[in-house]
């Protein structure tokens, strides 16, 4: 055969082509299988070891909480050292509460309407502007991922914080707030910010529909405290009576 | 000889496997389009090196082009909403099919031949 060799060198280099081609085929398709089955049994495992986790960080707060208890009641006696302990149970509960000025690492998120424009036909203008529920879901998610503080639009969000919707326009404790709107959240970045890129999840939505999204980690990040400290004209405290 | 392609086949798919990250899911398709359209090059070879009208300009032609236009062909499917990438597949799939049946035939063909003249050459 007089082309006995020339057939060699497109042969070879078309082999190795396709075995690359199936190599990458194979290991993607085993990836996209391990995922599936495999997405639920360590999300199990992971919320086990979390559990655990928990339970051991519940152990060692009660036995902080039964070791300050024995220094309230030792300290009782003495005033000085009493008032120096409910000053530092004010100021964490001045945090909680939202009446001071915080500071810390976390993240900023700005997010505004979205840029892309059709027809009314498809589904009109309100699945490309910014809701109040959006709003709910990242604050929700930013929660969840334990952000210690969390401001919107420069509101503070505190535990009686409410973001709605009145005739189109959306308050957050009782201010009108409008598009483009600014998160800070201070907490760990990383896990603010995985849990706001999660899969699926809000932003991912938002940024199908071209909303544009944009999330960055901060060092210092300054949360201004609650303009109106909330009123409490219905609760009162339950007086724990001694035993 | 033939070693040679075979070692290359073998050392391409090892080298990507374990050396190379995973594509993005959402081109394994296309992946594998591309791949169905290689196998049917491939094949079309086979059966044209039987044929004695073997071509290696035909081969690296069609094997890289066609790749590449049926992975064009699902992706722009899947833009417009249309399912091209069955019709690559179904096209495909019949012309492997034809091409394997061919093959078969002619060394089915082949054998009998030379089947027969070894029957007739010891009696002359």
């Amino acid at each position: 055969m007089t082309g006995g060799k020339r057939w060699i060198i497109p042969m070879t280099f078309v082999c190795l082509v396709l075995g690359a081609m199936l190599g990458i085929q194979v290991h993607s398709q085993q990836l996209r299988g391990a995922t599936e089955v495999g997405r639920q049994t360590s999300a199990l495992v992971g919320m086990l070891s979390r559990n655990e986790l928990q339970v051991e960080q519940q152990k060692q707060e009660i036995e902080k909480l039964r070791a300050r208890l024995a220094e309230y009641e030792r300290e009782a006696a003495s005033e000085k050292g009493f008032a120096r302990l409910m000053t530092e149970e004010l100021a964490t509960s001045r945090i909680a509460l939202g009446t001071v000025a915080v500071r810390g690492p976390g993240v900023v998120l700005e997010i505004s309407d979205s840029t892309m424009r059709t027809s009314n036909d498809f589904g009109g203008a309100d699945v490309y502007v910014i809701h109040d529920f959006d709003l709910l879901q990242i604050a929700n998610e930013l929660w969840c991922a334990g952000a210690e503080a969390v401001s919107l639009n420069g509101q503070r969000l505190i535990t009686g914080s409410a973001i709605a919707c009145s005739a189109r326009l959306i308050e957050v404790n009782k201010v009108t707030v409008a598009s483009p709107f600014v998160f800070q959240a201070i907490g760990d970045k990383q896990k603010l910010m995985a849990a706001l890129n999660i899969r699926d999840g809000v932003l991912d939505r938002l940024r199908v529909l071209q909303f544009p999204v944009k999330l960055t980690p901060k060092d210092e990040i300054v949360i201004p405290p609650i303009s109106v400290t909330p009123k409490y004209d219905f609760a009162q405290p339950v007086k724990e009576k001694k035993q | 000889m033939i070693g040679i392609p075979i070692a290359a086949l073998v050392m391409g798919f090892l080298l990507v496997y374990f050396f190379l990250p995973a594509i993005p899911s959402q081109w394994a398709d296309y992946v594998a389009i591309a791949i169905i359209a290689g196998l049917d090059a491939f094949v079309g070879a086979g059966r044209n090196w039987l044929e004695r009208r073997f071509d290696e300009a035909i081969f690296i032609s069609g094997f890289f082009v066609n790749m590449l236009l049926a992975a064009l062909l699902a992706y722009f499917g899947d833009k417009l909403g249309v399912d091209l990438y069955l019709a690559v597949v179904v096209a495909l799939g019949i012309r492997i099919f034809n091409n394997l049946g061919r093959t078969r035939a002619l060394l089915v063909t082949a054998r009998v031949e030379a089947r027969r003249a070894r029957g007739i050459a010891p009696s002359e």
